[in-house]
């Protein structure tokens, strides 16, 4: 599958961050035609093996988490209006007048209400409305309501990924379905490959709380060394121009105190030999990433971060370019079938 | 079950000082459960063995307090939190240490604003003249936890410290019940939640369980003026879906409604937007353990006095009772 087809794909699927398992049959899926096997774990992280042909194989973990950002149901009321709070992080600004999918008994489409203007006396007209403030209706009366949706129930929103100029795709999810899709792009790459050591790529829930399932994926798998896919911010209007990187100029690999600066200026090194395009992301702090659990999972992994510049981050038309997703494919399956082991 | 309650929510133990409570509870259950031990954290291990699952049911033995930074030549104590307390709450209120010494908490009222009072601005007065006195009673580090009587009244107790006793006097009543089933139920007493979550954790990775259950106290919606949320007291224990710390296993979450359902017990379900319990350090431990939670709608969390209503407890110990046969 081509990989424009294959994020949009993997962005119209729900995943919202602690009940990805929606989704984890389709992903396990797509991984199962290029892997030896593939694992699912007690809390869902779908991980693809591949084998190497070292007689003394290493291991390579690929992580890249494919929960998305969504809403959980904290009322219903009366009238059948349901309440909502942020499960993940969610900006209330950017979530008016949204279609959303609320996952209870079944799926029910619904729509985050917005006030007409015309009924916005002037003195709210300039004001934010608070997530508290907001309901979602999905068309039905109070007691409608209560046999098909529960306090605790997921909400995603719906806004599968479009095809812009300039290979450019804008949807929901796009964090981190771009990185699952980079990890595919590794599994096709390797095709081509010789590769000594044994890959895992893992596509890892609950990201968006707290790097939950890298925390058990790294335990699970011993790796000596690790990749971490995700996004990190697109150049846009009125934002700092050194914490955003332009979309289409390549993959983004993280330079910090983190990261193994071998395997990082190693990448850099193939990345220019290879003539993949690249961008360099200094990253001070644990990088808010996966990578922050890599690096003190069991003995410490050195874990390497690869990012994918994405714009308007956690909204519903996060915004990449599939060039940079293909740009971290390759160099992250370069990178492992050429590795040079300590 | 009152009786139980008050012993464990009047026994002395803030964060990292918990023996008192863990030997209260060892006196309760000696006999009753098939081992009892204690690991490096301070966690009491209390073992009903068994052929099929392994379960933990954790409730945190620690309650909130302060502790002495510094003492005065007048002998006033400056202090700090030993975890989650509001400075506005606790002006006037008195304190304890482990020794039986009593203070009470005062600010500086030359401050403009009291309800932007920090700790910093508070101290502790324990009717000490000089350093040299305070010094015959209380050290700096030494904690000291709320005073406050435990009482039921209209069906509903009144306490310091039901965060999280009123967790453990389930978990030593289920235990005394003794359910029936081959499942090895670990009865894990917990330290240091109020600070990080801390004991939870080496006990999970010591104990390697095949689930595990947080019991502690939630937050509700149904108080003058507080913020919306789906619980209310009496309604019946909760069953979590997520707090700040863990999104409950599908699988765990299922089997406790279906516990519920079944022996047709009332449950409310948790959504809580602040706060965390055990089952956030236990779920990430080592490659991952299914873990939910159910807890018990409070009041006044993290005060002098923590109000529960008595039916939410005892149908917290039945749903236990028959959720741990899963």
């Amino acid at each position: 599958m081509e990989c424009s087809e294959l994020l949009k794909k993997l962005g119209s699927m729900s995943a919202v961050a602690g009940r990805e398992n929606r989704a984890t049959q389709r992903i396990a899926e797509l991984f199962g035609e290029y892997c030896d096997e593939v694992r699912v774990d007690a809390f869902y992280n779908v991980i693809g093996i591949k084998k190497g042909k070292g007689q003394n194989p290493g291991s390579v973990l690929v992580t890249a988490h494919y929960d998305e950002i969504g809403l959980i149901v904290t009322g219903i009321e009366e009238s059948g209006f349901l309440k909502f709070a942020p499960n993940g992080g969610v900006d209330p600004k950017a979530i008016g007048a949204m279609p959303v999918l609320v996952h209870g008994k079944e799926d029910l489409f619904g729509v985050i209400g917005t006030k007409p203007p015309h009924l916005i006396p002037p003195e709210e007209a300039d004001k934010a409305i608070k997530m508290e403030d907001m309901r979602i209706d999905i068309g039905l009366d109070g007691e409608k309501a209560r046999e098909l949706v529960s306090v605790g129930d997921m909400v995603s929103f719906v806004n599968p990924a479009q095809e812009l100029m300039n290979n450019r795709l804008a949807g929901k999810s796009m964090d981190n379905r771009s990185g699952v899709a980079a990890l595919v792009e590794i599994l096709k790459e390797l095709k081509k490959l010789n590769h000594e050591d044994d890959v895992y790529v893992a596509a890892t829930v609950q990201e968006e709380l707290g790097l939950i399932g890298a925390f058990t994926a790294t335990y699970n798998i011993k790796a000596d060394l690790g990749i971490v896919i995700d996004v990190c911010h697109g150049d846009m209007p009125d934002c700092p121009s050194d914490e955003t990187f332009p979309l289409g100029k390549g993959v983004a690999i993280a330079v910090g105190p983190i990261l193994s600066s071998k395997h990082t200026k190693a990448c850099i090194k193939l990345a220019k030999s290879e003539r993949i395009p690249y961008q360099i992301d200094p990253e001070t702090g644990d990088t808010g990433t996966e990578a922050a659990v890599h690096a003190i999972a069991r003995e410490g992994i050195p874990v390497v971060l690869l990012s994918i510049p994405a714009k308007y981050m956690h909204t519903s038309v996060e915004m990449v370019c599939v060039d940079d997703v293909i740009a971290t494919g390759r160099l992250a399956a370069r990178y492992i079938a050429g590795r040079v082991k300590d | 079950m009152f009786d139980l309650i008050k012993t464990l929510a009047q026994t002395f133990g803030p964060s990292g000082c918990e023996k008192k409570v863990a030997d209260t509870i060892t006196g309760l259950l000696k006999g009753k459960v098939d081992e009892i031990r204690t690991d490096a954290m301070g966690n009491l291990i209390c073992v009903k063995k068994g052929t099929g699952k392994k379960i933990i049911l954790a409730a945190h033995m620690d309650e909130i307090g302060i502790i002495v930074s510094y003492i005065d030549d007048k002998g006033f104590l400056r202090f700090s939190n030993v975890g989650g307390l509001p400075p506005l709450i606790i002006l006037g209120q008195r304190v304890v240490f482990e020794n039986g010494t009593v203070g009470v908490i005062w600010y500086e009222e030359n401050i403009d604003n009291v309800k932007n009072t920090k700790l910093e601005k508070m101290f502790i007065d324990i009717g000490a003249k000089s350093r040299a006195e305070a010094e015959k009673l209380v050290k700096v580090g030494d904690m000291a936890v709320f005073v406050g009587d435990t009482i039921e009244q209209n069906g509903r107790i009144i306490s310091k410290a039901l965060d999280d006793r009123i967790g453990c006097a389930i978990l030593v009543q289920l235990a005394l019940n003794a359910p029936k089933t081959d499942n090895e139920i670990y009865y894990v007493f917990t330290t240091q939640e109020e600070v990080g979550l801390r004991g939870a954790k080496t006990a999970a990775f010591g104990i390697m369980p095949d689930m595990a259950l947080a019991i502690d106290v939630c937050d509700m919606g149904d108080m003058p003026g507080c913020k919306p949320m789906a619980v209310s007291l009496g309604e019946g224990p909760t069953v979590k879906i997520k707090d700040r710390s863990v999104i409950a296993h599908p699988e765990v979450k299922d089997a406790l409604i279906k516990a519920a359902t079944k022996k047709k017990i009332p449950y409310q379900l948790e959504v809580m937007l602040e706060g965390g319990t055990d089952a956030g350090s236990i779920h990430i431990t080592a490659g991952g353990i299914p873990s939910g939670g159910v807890s018990i709608p409070t009041r006044f969390i993290h005060d002098a006095a923590e109000m529960v209503d008595m039916k939410d407890v005892e149908n917290a110990v039945k749903l236990l009772a028959e959720f741990v046969k899963a």
